[in-house]
């Protein structure tokens, strides 16, 4: 059978010197996929993100939008903000339908009956989706390397529906189907899954990679290398959401960027070529986890133990990426060091205003 | 035009399934979603060496699940692929979530079905429930009754389902092993000749970077009737288009079926078994022995159930005074206590001037063979209400009863 050589893009990488620094590079693509009118929150992580990565993408691109808030709030009454194709899929089809539209751009280029460069396939998918109900979708897609990127806009919880724990929820987060109360003082008890590391050991033919929206350049290099990745790419993007987490609207980015510092969100890139992860990103400073969630109501209720284990937890984050950890940060994993945020009491009437 | 002469054609023996495969191979589908399950499994098997052996160009995609297999084939088909995919018994259940964004979308996946039982237990044999618990989620649905059937309408639906005025999905069944197992006389056609059957499939609204559109966004309740509507529509109006389709597929394949029913025996009959797929053919041989001994009794196969020919059903039943529908499905707690069939045979002769006495027959379940003395049992059944003239038993078990 005569076949059709596809022929893929290659996406030109921006400068980005100081990564982990506040930086901003006025090189910025033009195009715009994500056009402004959609009916996201202020301060929307998740649509801020939702503008870079395709941004970074370009206009051959496809967008593939399982159930979510990118969903509903971004294609509300049949308008929509995108300029490149999209499609709505079922919150556990994010790896699956991609997968589709993957397999028939390589089928349709290759037997003639689509002419041009193979389109950069984008799903943008939730945490909700991604970590529970379309995990093995997504795993699926990743396993059979589709040239597809998969993005998690990871809010760390099932916010469309009114802000309901996934499993990607921390430990301590209040949410409505983990609400704090007297039996139960620190809301959420189990901690998320690891589920950027999970597609990495999984599927280490694939590109993977954790980014946040506090660092735009940085993210923007991620989406293109996932992309000129010839084959299946992951992306866990850190996306704050103000209705959930409570916080004041103007704090996304430094939220973006805080959670970094103080540990709970690990930069890194899973290299597939040499199977190895790349830890080489390093925030500006290290900080304590209370300085992040000190800002957010969900974590209003915690106790002095709460918070030190969450320092805990932070600090076998750090010591996973090789980092040596100053003497404050193991300090502050002792809850004799820290204070309580609230009373159990309080943290229940906080919970019902939720 | 017709090219029926001038074609390379061949016959092979092969088996519902492998025709089945051959059908999606003769379309030259672009994307195949496969994921096992019996008795199906063996239509995707042969697709695999199609491939393997250069014979077919398509991508073959072992799916991790039926629902990733159908939102695989969604995906696909909206990005302007033909696409095949298939499953049996719980995994056409476990699929359920897709069937209504794949026909809202109007995106025409084809689907292969070989039926087999719902659990529990984990009973292999072929029941419809599988594929008729979908049936009113915006599919085309009809049953073939052997292997030859099954690879025209298989063709038969790609050109139906593609049409730019029905855009719909189709769900191309056959009873597991009794069709999907045994092996027939198959008259595979020269490619010319589906060449000139089936064009190339294109969508009008596929996801192309070139002409960018947007599929399936999120509505307001007033929204949501006109879409509806229009699905609603697509499916009665496809009506004329299946007609018109059996019609090219009579002159390029010299192959006539009627769309809607097959009747056998039925000119002078006084009682009639109405039921789809293979039982068909052991029916045949039933009705022809108790001809023999003077009973007048006939066959009435339906076709396609989606879209319903409420009107030719009407007609056609209307002519006798029993009807006894064989059901091979479950309708547990419906209209009959029965199967779900009873309920759309009844509603569709609510209207006649001359509505025949109906029986539900719950025969073929869990994939028993009906048996000759069964079809005799059930006749016997039959007559006994003519005789009457009225039922005293709607809802018969066969093979419960003396």
């Amino acid at each position: 059978m005569a076949t059709i050589e596809v022929q893929r893009q290659l996406l030109p990488i921006l400068d980005n010197p100081n990564q982990g620094a506040r930086f901003y590079n006025p090189e910025l693509p033009s195009s715009e996929p994500f056009v402004p009118g959609h009916r996201t929150c202020a301060g929307c992580g998740p649509s801020i993100q939702y503008r870079m990565t395709s941004k970074a993408a370009g206009d051959n691109t496809i967008l593939v939008g399982p159930t979510g808030c990118m969903y509903v709030a971004n294609s509300s009454y049949l308008c929509t903000p995108y300029n490149v194709p999209w499609a709505h899929t079922q919150i556990g089809s994010a790896g699956s339908f991609t997968a589709g539209v993957a397999a028939a751009y390589e089928a349709m280029i290759r037997k003639g009956k689509w002419k041009g460069a193979f389109p950069n396939i984008i799903c943008e998918a939730g945490d909700g989706s991604a970590s529970d109900i379309g995990l093995a979708s997504i795993s699926g897609a990743l396993y059979r390397n589709h040239d597809c990127l998969i993005i998690c806009y990871d809010n760390e919880q099932y916010a469309n529906t009114g802000i309901q724990a996934s499993s990607r929820t921390p430990y301590g987060g209040m949410t409505t189907f983990s609400p704090p109360g007297p039996e139960v003082p620190e809301g959420k008890k189990l901690f998320p899954k690891d589920l950027a590391r999970m597609m990495a050991a999984g599927h280490p033919h694939c590109y993977v990679a954790t980014a946040s929206v506090g660092y735009p350049i940085d993210l923007m290099n991620k989406v293109r290398k996932g992309l000129n990745h010839k084959g299946a790419a992951y992306l866990m993007v850190y996306t704050p959401c103000q209705k959930g987490f409570v916080y004041e609207t103007p704090r996304s980015i430094d939220l973006g960027r805080l959670v970094v510092e103080c540990g709970l969100y690990p930069m890194w890139e899973w290299n597939p070529e040499k199977r190895a992860y790349d830890y080489s990103f390093r925030p500006a400073s290290m900080r304590p986890v209370s300085e992040y969630l000190k800002l957010q109501g969900r974590f209003g209720h915690l106790h002095a133990e709460h918070i030190a284990t969450l320092q805990k937890f932070a600090n076998e984050q750090w010591r996973m990426m090789g980092v040596t950890l100053p003497e404050a940060l193991i300090q502050a994993a002792d809850a004799k060091n820290l204070v309580n945020m609230a009373s159990a009491a309080e943290a229940a009437a906080v919970a019902e205003t939720v | 035009m017709a090219t029926v002469s001038a074609a390379k054609k061949k016959t092979v023996r092969i088996n519902g399934c492998v025709a089945a495969a051959q059908a999606a191979k003769y379309a030259d589908v672009d994307v195949i979603a496969a994921y096992p399950i019996r008795p199906y499994t063996a239509t995707m098997m042969a697709l695999a060496q199609m491939v393997a052996n250069g014979e077919l160009d398509a991508e073959y995609i072992v799916a991790d699940s039926e629902h990733s297999q159908l939102s695989i084939s969604h995906g696909a088909s909206s990005s302007g692929a033909r696409v095949f995919t298939g499953s049996s018994g719980v995994g056409v259940q476990f699929a359920y979530e897709l069937y209504s964004p794949i026909s809202g979308s109007r995106m025409p996946v084809q689907m292969m079905i070989a039926d087999r039982t719902l659990d529990p237990p984990g009973d292999f044999g072929s029941e419809h429930t599988d594929a008729l618990s979908t049936r009113d989620m915006g599919w085309l649905m009809g049953w073939s009754c052997d292997a030859q059937e099954a690879f025209d309408n298989h063709l038969m639906a790609y050109r139906i389902g593609e049409d730019p005025r029905v855009l719909l999905p189709q769900m191309v069944c056959q009873d597991g092993f009794f069709v999907s197992h045994i092996t027939g006389d198959v008259e595979l056609p020269d490619s010319g000749q589906v060449k000139e059957f089936l064009p190339p499939y294109k969508h009008p609204y596929p996801l192309d970077p070139r002409h960018p559109v947007s599929h399936g966004p999120q509505i307001m309740p007033e929204q949501g009737p006109p879409l509806q509507l229009e699905r609603a529509r697509a499916m009665e109006d496809s009506m004329a288009v299946i007609e018109e389709v059996h019609d090219e597929f009579a002159k390029i394949f010299g192959r006539r079926y009627d769309p809607w029913v097959e009747e056998f025996m039925t000119d002078d009959a006084e009682v009639v078994f109405f039921l789809q797929g293979a039982h068909g053919v052991t029916a045949r041989f039933a009705i022809q022995h108790m001809r023999e001994k003077g009973l007048k009794v006939g066959l009435v196969r339906l076709r396609t159930i989606r879209p319903y020919p409420t009107d030719r059903v009407k007609e056609v039943l209307s002519k006798f005074k029993v009807v006894g529908v064989i059901e091979t499905n479950m309708g547990l707690g419906s209209v009959s206590s029965g199967g779900v069939l009873y309920g759309e045979v009844c509603a569709a002769l609510y209207e006649s001037d001359r509505r025949p006495l109906v029986l539900s027959f719950m025969a073929g379940m869990g994939g028993e063979a009906i048996v000759l003395k069964e079809f005799y049992w059930m006749t016997e059944k039959m007559m006994e209400v003519q005789k009457r003239g009225k039922i005293e038993k709607r809802t018969h078990w066969v093979g419960f009863e003396d």
